[in-house]
């Protein structure tokens, strides 16, 4: 037994999966609460990896740092978006299937303006602690891998605690549990609707520099993402944010322990066996869904 | 007094019109006929827009200077270019789209190599002439008689200039232990049987031979276990994503081989851009390299000086351009656009292109090209044939700093 190579899959395993938690959490909590699949999800995370990129690029950013501009900068983006295109359809008769197909829109949009704006080139974020790492005894911790980590850490508590703690997180629990007794207790379903698709879409924009610590990125690289969207929602129960963060750590883990112990190229077929059997088994997640 | 009137106003014409025919073959803007229409798709977009952008851009600045020269045939030539969206049944589409609905006069080649050859058995069913990089060696085998690598990109042959670099240097200069990680894709597959020959050899233990699915979405146990079975050669057969995951965490890791051979995602402009110092000394090959001395190559270096600020042509740029050569003194030497006399033009003539002189066998395949390069200082320097070498090769590599 290859202690070092399990150890060391594992702890890179997990520090995968708390990146695709923090990019799956937002995307779970639009499908949850507001019926809507949200397929340009992934689409805006790549938006906020690209915003890191320029921003480190022109003025020396730290893509952290750029957050204080994204995050704010895509909840208004998002606000817009839910306002003039989201709105309109719930009161369509299949708002998931309606959601999906203007979602796949919205992707497509953002796709082309992003190959306008920064061409199909891939990118890299190359930050001054790229190659840095953390050595303990036989042990290498990458400081982006660890960034990333941190990153998701604090996204997905801070959206925790805001849905536990916060008298608007708490309209937006009632409203995904209860949507009529919380309208008849004075809570505005639209005005909720439009903060947690907010929310939603800037934590993808955290969760998008999350992956471009670990991956290059180009303009058509959302499709990618997407899959792994589907994966941690479906693990994890639609709108459990808790149940989304265990779930991109679960395939984290297996992904990287896979990769210790399999042949290369099962993994991927292990992976989405592994989202097949669950969508069997448990087609709810493996979590009880709740925000 | 009539008569001699006509009969001048007849001459007249007659001169006029001989003498418009003859400006016309020389002169775009008097060029006479309808313009050559050069039909095909490229990936546009997808994963692979990166790449073919400049082969896109290499073929337009062929068009451009067979237009300023006249034409081909006197003619002016144009290009229809389908986005096939990196999706080779698209390839396929828009090429019989192309043939069949726009009546193109010929089809440009496409990429990569799994586009073409999707494309090769639709060119020879329409009997169209396709000169592209081919999708490696098994698609040159089918028997086509219309396509032809002019030049190609054989995966087969892509470490080739490596090897014969490797075997010039003493057996205990060389690596011993190898790892080799492969994309589990046709690219990727194709170059497995010149390492696994190479490795055989020259005595090279063949530690690991992995393949894996794209994406890749971890490097660190393929790194861990090179590092640990003491690999002094990575063989990293992959495309660009996967190709800088796996030397980041090389470098994390402090995983320092003699060697590092990156095939197919090292040749792309990305790769010096993005990844800086740390893609530096990184071994590939090649058929095509912008510090060749065939002529063209300096004109086509100007060029992109000038028009995109780079030192000199990206490799891709020069497939472009060259796949348009081949095919235009096909074109050229049939005296016309029939598609028969042109591929028997082209099996029975030499072809003179920036990456050298070809002449197609049966398969239509030029002999064997392998350039060995290797990354120094952020240039892709050419190393093997040493009567081309452009720098001495950076051997064992420097430990990461």
């Amino acid at each position: 037994m290859n202690t070092v190579l399990i150890i060391q899959s594992l702890i890179s395993g997990i520090m995968m999966g708390s990146v695709y938690a923090l990019l799956g959490v937002g995307f779970s909590l639009t499908w949850g609460v507001m019926k809507v699949i949200h397929i340009s999800h992934a689409a805006f995370g790549l938006l906020g990896a690209f915003l890191a990129y320029s921003l480190l690029q022109f003025w020396g950013m730290d893509p952290i740092l750029s957050l204080i501009v994204s995050v704010p900068l895509l909840f208004f983006l998002a606000c817009l978006i839910y306002h003039f295109l989201i709105r309109p359809i719930t009161q369509a008769k299949e708002v998931i299937v309606a959601s999906m197909i203007l979602t796949f829109g919205i992707a497509i949009i953002l796709e082309n303006l992003m190959l306008l704006i920064w061409s199909p080139d891939p990118r890299l974020l190359t930050i001054s602690y790229t190659s840095k790492v953390l050595v303990l005894g036989t042990l290498y911790f990458q400081y982006p891998r660890m960034a990333g980590f941190l990153l998701s850490a604090v996204g997905v508590l801070v959206i925790h605690f805001f849905l536990k703690k916060t008298y608007t997180g708490k309209a937006v629990r009632a409203a995904w549990q209860q949507p009529e007794a919380a309208q008849l207790y004075g809570v505005n379903l639209s005005r909720i609707s439009m903060i947690t698709f907010g929310l939603a879409v800037s934590s993808a924009g955290a969760g998008g520099v999350g992956m471009a610590f670990l991956y290059s990125f180009e303009p058509h690289t959302h499709n990618l993402w997407l899959i792994y969207l589907f994966l941690v929602v479906i693990v994890g129960g639609v709108g459990n944010v808790l149940g989304a963060a265990l779930a991109g750590l679960i395939i984290g883990v297996i992904t990287g322990l896979s990769l210790a112990f399999l042949p290369y190229q099962w993994v991927n077929l292990l992976t989405f066996g592994l989202l097949m059997v669950i969508l069997v088994i448990r087609p709810h997640g493996l979590f009880k869904g709740e925000v | 007094m009539k008569k001699g009137f006509f009969r001048t106003v007849f001459f007249l014409t007659l001169v006029g019109l001989s003498f418009s025919l003859v400006i016309g073959q020389q002169n775009p803007i008097l060029a006479s006929g309808k313009p050559i229409v050069i039909g095909g798709s490229l990936p546009q977009t997808g994963k692979f827009a990166e790449t073919a952008k400049w082969i896109e851009k290499g073929m337009r600045f062929w068009a451009e200077e067979i237009n300023a020269k006249g034409g081909l045939l006197g003619r002016k030539v144009v290009f229809k270019i389908y986005d096939d969206e990196s999706s080779a049944g698209k390839a396929v589409t828009f090429a019989e789209k192309a043939i069949t609905v726009d009546k193109v006069d010929l089809l440009f080649g496409g990429y990569p190599g799994t586009a073409a050859r999707a494309v090769m058995p639709a060119a020879e069913k329409h009997k169209f002439v396709y000169v592209s990089m081919g999708g490696h060696m098994k698609s040159f085998e089918q028997g086509y008689t219309y396509s032809f690598g002019g030049p190609p990109l054989m995966g087969e042959w892509w470490y080739e200039g490596f090897y014969q670099w490797l075997k010039s240097l003493s057996a205990n200069q060389r690596p011993k232990r190898a790892a080799v990680y492969t994309m589990n894709n046709p690219i990727g597959t194709s170059l497995i049987d010149s390492i696994n020959r190479m490795t055989r050899d020259l005595g090279i233990e063949l530690v690991i031979n992995e393949k894996y699915n794209l994406p890749l979405p971890d490097a660190t146990p393929l790194i861990v276990k090179a590092k640990q079975m003491s690999c002094d050669i990575l063989f990293a057969n992959g495309f660009f994503a996967d190709g800088v995951m796996t030397i980041r965490t090389a470098k994390a890791l402090a995983y320092n081989p003699k060697a590092i051979v990156q095939g197919v995602g090292s040749v792309i402009p990305a790769w010096i851009k993005e990844l800086g110092k740390d893609g530096d000394y990184v071994f590939s090959g090649t058929s095509l390299h912008n510090k060749l001395r065939y002529p063209g190559n300096d004109t086509l270096n100007a060029y992109v000086k000038e028009k995109y600020n780079l030192p000199a042509y990206p490799v891709y740029f020069g497939f472009g351009y060259a796949w348009m050569q081949t095919l235009s003194q096909g074109v050229e030497g049939a005296k016309s656009l029939d598609q028969t006399k042109i591929r028997d033009w082209l099996k029975s003539h030499t072809v003179h292109t920036i990456c050298g002189s070809m002449s197609f066998d049966e398969r239509g395949l030029p002999s064997p090209i392998n350039f060995c390069t290797q990354l120094i200082n952020g240039k892709v320097e050419l190393i093997w044939p040493k009567e081309i070498r452009t720098a001495e090769p950076v051997y064992p590599k420097p430990r990461w700093k």
